[in-house]
C-alpha cells in the first residue's frame, strides 16, 4: 500500500551513478583473466539500471572468480567455499528489496558447492547467478575441477583427468522448478553484457555459465572458440538474445530458439561443440520460495524472541512438586 | 380528504361510491389490520419461512464473506454432512429445525453469537423432543455443530439492523487498513531503529567490555577476555557516525511515528506508547465528526510528514539540500488523496426523524467535501410525510431526496436500500466503506412503528418492491460514465413499472384462479394503518369488470378521467381474496412514485428515453438507406454487361529493387584502432601504456593517444590481445628504431 512520494521530493533525488562509481580498488586478478570481462559487463548492467549500491549485495564463495564483491563499490559477502547460494538465499530472504547477486567459481559452484546448487535451483528465488567456468581451480593454482577437460593434467591428476567433464547447463536444467539458464562467454562481451541484463530481470532464480579463460592455468584452453566464430551456436529468439548486425555479420552459426522450450534447451546444452551462447530456458511462471513463504508478518527482535520462547516452553521439563 | 378524492367515477356510482365513503368515515383502522396486501400473504408466518435474515456478523478478512444469512450457512453445514440418502435425510430434518429455532428466537429479540443462540436453540428442540428421538436428534446437531467453524454475532432485520451491520463491515475494512498501516508503520520504525543501532554499534559504549560480555551471554563468558576484545575491536573501528542532523532527523520521526494516535499502538511500538488515547472515528453528527477532523488534521500532516521523510530515509533518498526546505513548507495542502486514504474513515450514524434544514445543508456540505466521511442516514418512516390529507403528496421525501442529490455530487458513494436488501447488497456496502471518498448509506429500516402487525423485513422488501424505496448504487470509482457508476439492478425486476407476481387462490366455487398481478406503490401503502383511510373493500357483488388493478392504470396522465376503479388485492384474515378500492389521493401518490421509478431507470439505462429516441431515428435512416440500395440493386438488376475492369497489377518487386547495398568492406586504414565493442577489459594493453590504451565509459578499450608511445607497443599489444581485436596501422615515427620488423609483425592485425 505503499503510497509513492509526491512527484515533488523524487525530483530532486537525481544522483546518477557512474560506471566507475561501481569499481572499488583494483582487481587482482591475472592479466588477461577473463573474470575482468565479466566485472565489466556487471558493472555496465548496473550503470545501465543505476542500480542503488545500498540495495545492492554481491555473494560470493571461495576463488579467483570469488573475489568479485572486493571490487564492487556495493554491498558484498565473500563467504566460505561452496556456500555462496545458501547465504545469498538468507539475504533475500531477510531483505526482498535488495538486488542480490551471485559470483562463483566452476569448483565453488559445481564440486564443494554442489548440494546448494541443486536446491538454489529448485527454490528459485529471485537471486542472479553468475558461474565464472573457467574449467579448473583457479585460486589453489590448478587442481582439477568438475568442469575440466577429459584429459587435462593438473596438479592433481598429473596423468590427465579421468573423467568426462559435468556439464553445468544440463545439471541446471534437470532440475524441477528450474526457470533461468543461459550461456555466455567472456569474449563476446556485447552478448556477456545482453545475458547478464536478462538475467538481472528475470524474476527468480536465474543462472547464466559463463565460459571464462584462465591464461594462467587453462592457457588457450578456449582458442580455437575465440578464432573460429562458426564453432559458436548463438541462439537468438524475440524473448532472448536479439542480435545486432555487426555481431550477426560475425557469427553467422545461429539457431531461432524459443526459450519456453525446456526440451529443446537440454538438447542445446548438451552441445560443447559448437558452443552455445544465448538464453537456453526461462519460465517467468515457475513458483518463487520467497512469494510462497511470504509473511504479512514483521519479525521484530521481540516478537521473535516471543514465539521461540513460547516453542521451547513446549518442551519443558517441570520439576515434580 | 379522502372522501372527496374518491367519487364520480366508479363503475357503480352508487355501491362503490357508498363503499368507499363507508370505509372513509368510519376510519376503521381494524378494517386494515385484519387485511395484509395479497402479494405477502404467503410470507404471514415469517419465522417459519427460510430467508436472509437472521444474519450472521462473522469477524474475517475483508475480501471473504463478513456478512452471511444463517440459511446459507446451515446450507453449506448440509452440504458437508448431510449426504442423499434416508441418513442424510435425518440429519437435514433436524438441522432445519435448530435454523428455525434459531431464526424464531432472533425475531423474539434474543441477542448473542450464533454460538449461543445455536445452544439456546439446541436445547430448546431437545427439551421438546421425547425418548427415542433425542438421540438422533442430538446426533445431527452435534455432527453439525462440529463442522460449523464460524462465528459472530446474530442479527435479525429490526431498527437497529442497519447500523449494526454497517458498523460490522466498517470495523472489518478499518481493522484491514490498519493492519496495513501497522504493517508499514512497523517496518519503518523497525529500518530506522536499525540505522540508530548500526550507529551506536560504532560507538565507544558499544564495545565496552561489560556490554560484550552480557552479548556473549553466561555459556561461554569466561572464555574470553573482554578487555581485550573491546580493545581490538576498538582499533579496526569505524569512525563515521550519523551525522547530528541526521539523527535527529531519525529521532523526531520515530516520537512521531510512536506517538500517532490515529491506529492503535503498533507492534514495533508497543512498548513506547505515550499513553495518550487513540482517537475515536465514530459521530452522531456531521458538524462533530467535521470538527474532529478539522481539528486532527495538524496531527494527520506531521504523520505524514514523518512516513514520507522515513521512507526517504529508509531508500537513504533524503538529500537536506532539497527536502529540508520542502518539509519546511509540508502542510495540510501537502496531503495528497492517497496520504488521507492511510487514514480511518469516520462514520456517523444518523436517523431521518427530526432532521431538519440545517442538518440536512450540513450533511450534504460533508459529502461534498471529499473527506472519507462515511454517513448512515436511516429512515424508520418513509410515508410519514404522505400528506395525503393536505392534498398534496411528497412521500419519502427526506431519505431519498437526501440520496438523490447525493449522486449529483459526482464523487460521493451513494447507496439506497431496504434492510431487506442490504444483505443482497453487502458487496455494495463494502465498496461504499472501501472508497476512499464520503460515502452515503441511506436505509429504510422496515421497523415503522405503524405497521406493527406486518414483521420489518416484509416492510422494508414491501418497500423496495413498491418501488417507495428503490435500491440503487453510485460508485464514482467504478468507471468514468454513468453506466458503469449507477445501477438499479438490486431492485427485483428492474425493468419493468411494478414487479408482476403471480396470485393463486380459490374463489368461493373452490376455483384454482392464477391472476398475474403487480406490486405497486398504493400496496406498500396498504400495509400502514395511517392510511387505512384510502382504501375501501369492494363488497364481492361488486367485483365488475371495470374494477381494474391499480397497475393497469395508465401512469403518465393523471388527469384524465376514465370509467375505471382501481383496486389493490388483499387477504383477510380467513385467508380469502378482498379487493380494495384506492383512493384518488394514493393514486397520485402512485404515480408519482413511478415516475420517479422511471426516472431512475433512465438514470440505470433502463428504458432511456434518449437512447430510444435515436434508436428511432437510426432505424428511420437505417430504413432509408435499405430502401435506396434496393432501389440501387433493382435498376443495376438490368441486363447490361459491362468488360471487367482489368486494371494493371501493382508490379512485382525486382530482384534489383530488393537487393541491399552491399556494406563497404572496411579498407585497411593507416591509423592504429581498436574494435571497442569487441573488447574483454582484459589489460593486458592497458598494462602496456595506460596513456596509449585506455578504457572508455563501457570498460572497453580503445586508442586515447597513438603519439603516447612507441610502434612496438601497439604492436605487442595487439599480439597479447587475445581476442586480437588491436590494429597497430602505420608507424607513425619513421625514426623508431626495427621499424622493418615491426611492420612485419603488425601484418596480421591489419
Ligand atoms: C572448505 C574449503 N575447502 C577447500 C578450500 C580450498 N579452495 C580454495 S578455492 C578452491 C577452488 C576454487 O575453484 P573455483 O571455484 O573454480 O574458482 P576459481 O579460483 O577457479 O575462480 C578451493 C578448493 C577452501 N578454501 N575451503
Ligand atoms: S588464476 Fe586464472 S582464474 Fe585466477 S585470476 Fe588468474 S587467470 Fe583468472
Ligand atoms: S588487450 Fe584487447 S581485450 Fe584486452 S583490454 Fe586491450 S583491447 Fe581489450
Amino acid at each position: 500500500m505503499s503510497a509513492p512520494f509526491p512527484a515533488c521530493v523524487v525530483r530532486v533525488d537525481d544522483e546518477v551513478h557512474t560506471l566507475e562509481g561501481y569499481q572499488r580498488g583494483v582487481p587482482r586478478w591475472c592479466t588477461g583473466c577473463g573474470d575482468n570481462a565479466i566485472l565489466a559487463a556487471v558493472q555496465r548492467l548496473c550503470r545501465d539500471e543505476q542500480l542503488a549500491p545500498e540495495r545492492s549485495v554481491f555473494v560470493s564463495g571461495i576463488g579467483c572468480s570469488s573475489r568479485f564483491p572486493h571490487y564492487m563499490n556495493v554491498y558484498g559477502f565473500h563467504g566460505i567455499h561452496g556456500r555462496a547460494l545458501p547465504v545469498a538465499e538468507g539475504v533475500k530472504m531477510a531483505r526482498p528489496d535488495l538486488h542480490v547477486f551471485v559470483s562463483t567459481g566452476d569448483g565453488d559452484c559445481c564440486s564443494i558447492g554442489a548440494a546448494h546448487w541443486i536446491h538454489a535451483i529448485r527454490y528459485n528465488m529471485d537471486i542472479t547467478v553468475v558461474l565464472h567456468d573457467n574449467q579448473v581451480y583457479g585460486l589453489t593454482k590448478m587442481q582439477v575441477s568438475p568442469t575440466s577437460p577429459q584429459g587435462l593434467k593438473t596438479r592433481t591428476t598429473p596423468r590427465g583427468a579421468h573423467l568426462e567433464p559435468l556439464n553445468p547447463l544440463t545439471v541446471t536444467l534437470g532440475v524441477s522448478n528450474v526457470s533461468f539458464v543461459a550461456q555466455a562467454v567472456d569474449w563476446i562481451p556485447e552478448l556477456l553484457h545482453d545475458i547478464i541484463s536478462l538475467a538481472f530481470h528475470h524474476k527468480g532464480f536465474s543462472f547464466v555459465r559463463v565460459l571464462q579463460r584462465c591464461p594462467e592455468f587453462m592457457e588457450g584452453a578456449f582458442e580455437p572458440w575465440v578464432k573460429d566464430p562458426s564453432r559458436t551456436l548463438l541462439l537468438v529468439h524475440k524473448d532472448g538474445i536479439e542480435l545486432k548486425p555487426n555481431l550477426a555479420k560475425v557469427y553467422r552459426n545461429q539457431e531461432e530458439h524459443d526459450p519456453m522450450n525446456l526440451h529443446r534447451a537440454r538438447e542445446i546444452a548438451s552441445s560443447a561443440d559448437p558452443i552455445p551462447v544465448g538464453i537456453l530456458y526461462r519460465n517467468p511462471d515457475a513458483t518463487r520460495y520467497e512469494d510462497v513463504r511470504k509473511s504479512e508478518r514483521l519479525y521484530t527482535a521481540d516478537t521473535t524472541r516471543a514465539v521461540l520462547e513460547k516453542e521451547f516452553d513446549k518442551f519443558t521439563i517441570w520439576p515434580a512438586d | 380528504m379522502c372522501d372527496d378524492a374518491m367519487s364520480a367515477n366508479l363503475l357503480d356510482p352508487t355501491v362503490s361510491d357508498q363503499a368507499v365513503r363507508r370505509a372513509a368515515d368510519s376510519r376503521d383502522e381494524s378494517v386494515m389490520l385484519d387485511l395484509h396486501p395479497a402479494m405477502l400473504a404467503r410470507y404471514k408466518e415469517l419465522a417459519k419461512l427460510r430467508y436472509d435474515y437472521p444474519l450472521v456478523l462473522s469477524r474475517g478478512d475483508i475480501g471473504g464473506e463478513i456478512v452471511q444469512s444463517l440459511s446459507g450457512i446451515v446450507d453449506s453445514l448440509l452440504q458437508q454432512i448431510a449426504p442423499d440418502g434416508i441418513e442424510g435425510e435425518r440429519v437435514r430434518k433436524h438441522v432445519l429445525a435448530l435454523e428455525r429455532e434459531i431464526r424464531a428466537l432472533a425475531m423474539a429479540g434474543t441477542n448473542g453469537s450464533l454460538s449461543r443462540l445455536w445452544e439456546l436453540a439446541q436445547s430448546n428442540l431437545l427439551a421438546r423432543t421425547d425418548g427415542g428421538g433425542r438421540a438422533a436428534l442430538e446426533d445431527s446437531l452435534t455432527r453439525a455443530r462440529t463442522v460449523l467453524a464460524l462465528d459472530g454475532e446474530v442479527i435479525d432485520c429490526n431498527g437497529e439492523t442497519p447500523a449494526e451491520l454497517l458498523k460490522h463491515v466498517w470495523d472489518t475494512v478499518e481493522s484491514d487498513k490498519a493492519r496495513r498501516f501497522r504493517n508499514r508503520v512497523d517496518r519503518i520504525i523497525l529500518g530506522l531503529s536499525e540505522i540508530l543501532k548500526v550507529d551506536f554499534m560504532k560507538s565507544e559504549d558499544a564495545r565496552k567490555p561489560e556490554r560484550l560480555k552480557h552479548s556473549v551471554g553466561t555459556a561461554y563468558e569466561n572464555a574470553f577476555d573482554f578487555e581485550a576484545m573491546s580493545q581490538l575491536l576498538g582499533a579496526s573501528s569505524r569512525k563515521d557516525t550519523l551525522p547530528r542532523k541526521r539523527r535527529q532527523r531519525i529521532d523526531g520521526v520515530l516520537t512521531t511515528l510512536k506517538s500517532q494516535r490515529f491506529f492503535a499502538p503498533t507492534l514495533a511500538d508497543a512498548k513506547h506508547t505515550s499513553g495518550a488515547k487513540s482517537h475515536s472515528f465514530i459521530f452522531e453528527s456531521c458538524t462533530r465528526a467535521l470538527a474532529a477532523f478539522e481539528q486532527r488534521l495538524p496531527e494527520m500532516v506531521e504523520l505524514v510528514k514523518a512516513i514520507t521523510i522515513a521512507e526517504l530515509e529508509l531508500e537513504n533518498r533524503y538529500r537536506e539540500s532539497a527536502h529540508d526546505s520542502f518539509f519546511d513548507l509540508f502542510d495540510q495542502n501537502s496531503l495528497r488523496p492517497e496520504d488521507v486514504a492511510l487514514f480511518p474513515s469516520y462514520l456517523i450514524c444518523m436517523r431521518d426523524d427530526g432532521f431538519n434544514a440545517s442538518e440536512r445543508t450540513q450533511l450534504i456540505e460533508t459529502l461534498s467535501s471529499g473527506l472519507p466521511i462515511k454517513v448512515l442516514l436511516q429512515s424508520d418512516d418513509i410515508l410519514e410525510d404522505l400528506p395525503i390529507a393536505r392534498g398534496k403528496f411528497s412521500f419519502g421525501k427526506r431519505a431519498s431526496q437526501v440520496a438523490t442529490t447525493a449522486v449529483g455530487l459526482h464523487s460521493a458513494f451513494v447507496l439506497q436500500a431496504s434492510s431487506s436488501h442490504l444483505y443482497p447488497m453487502r458487496k455494495q456496502v463494502v465498496r461504499g466503506l472501501q472508497y476512499d471518498g464520503p460515502a452515503l448509506f441511506s436505509v429504510y429500516s422496515g421497523a415503522c412503528a405503524s405497521a406493527v402487525h406486518i414483521p420489518p423485513y416484509l416492510v422494508a422488501a414491501a418497500a423496495t418492491e413498491s418501488r417507495a424505496f428503490p435500491a440503487f448504487t453510485y460508485d464514482p470509482a467504478a468507471g468514468p460514465d454513468l453506466a458503469s457508476r449507477f445501477s438499479i439492478d438490486a431492485n427485483p425486476q428492474a425493468q419493468l413499472a411494478w414487479p408482476a407476481y403471480r396470485l393463486d387462490y380459490e374463489d368461493q366455487e373452490h376455483q384454482r384462479i392464477s391472476e398475474d398481478l403487480n406490486f405497486t406503490f398504493a400496496d406498500f401503502v396498504a400495509c400502514d394503518k395511517r392510511y387505512s383511510g384510502c382504501f375501501a373493500k369492494v363488497p364481492r357483488d361488486q367485483w365488475h369488470e371495470n374494477l381494474i388493478p391499480l397497475a393497469g392504470l395508465p401512469v403518465a396522465d393523471s388527469d384524465a378521467r376514465t370509467d375505471k376503479v382501481p383496486y389493490i388485492p388483499m387477504v383477510d384474515g380467513d385467508n380469502a381474496l378482498q379487493k380494495l378500492a384506492v383512493d384518488d389521493g394514493l393514486i397520485g401518490a402512485a404515480r408519482r412514485c413511478a415516475e420517479l421509478w422511471r426516472s431512475l431507470q433512465e438514470l440505470g439505462g433502463i428504458n432511456s428515453s434518449h437512447a430510444q429516441r435515436l434508436l428511432a431515428q437510426e432505424k428511420e435512416l437505417w430504413q432509408q438507406q435499405m430502401e435506396r440500395e434496393v432501389a440501387a440493386l433493382k435498376a443495376r438488376a438490368e441486363p447490361e454487361v459491362k468488360a471487367p475492369n482489368v486494371e494493371q497489377a501493382p508490379s512485382a518487386p525486382t530482384e534489383t529493387s530488393l537487393a541491399q547495398p552491399e556494406a563497404a568492406a572496411e579498407a585497411p586504414t593507416d591509423e592504429p584502432y581498436i574494435e571497442t565493442p569487441r573488447c574483454t577489459t582484459c589489460d593486458e594493453c592497458t598494462q602496456i601504456n595506460n596513456r596509449m590504451f585506455a578504457y572508455d565509459d563501457n570498460k572497453q578499450a580503445y586508442i586515447a593517444d597513438p603519439d603516447a608511445g612507441t610502434y612496438r607497443q601497439l604492436v605487442e599489444a595487439a599480439e597479447s590481445c587475445q581476442v586480437a581485436i588491436i590494429h597497430p596501422g602505420k608507424p607513425r615515427n619513421p625514426n623508431e628504431p626495427n621499424l622493418d620488423e615491426l611492420i612485419k609483425r603488425a601484418e596480421p592485425f591489419r
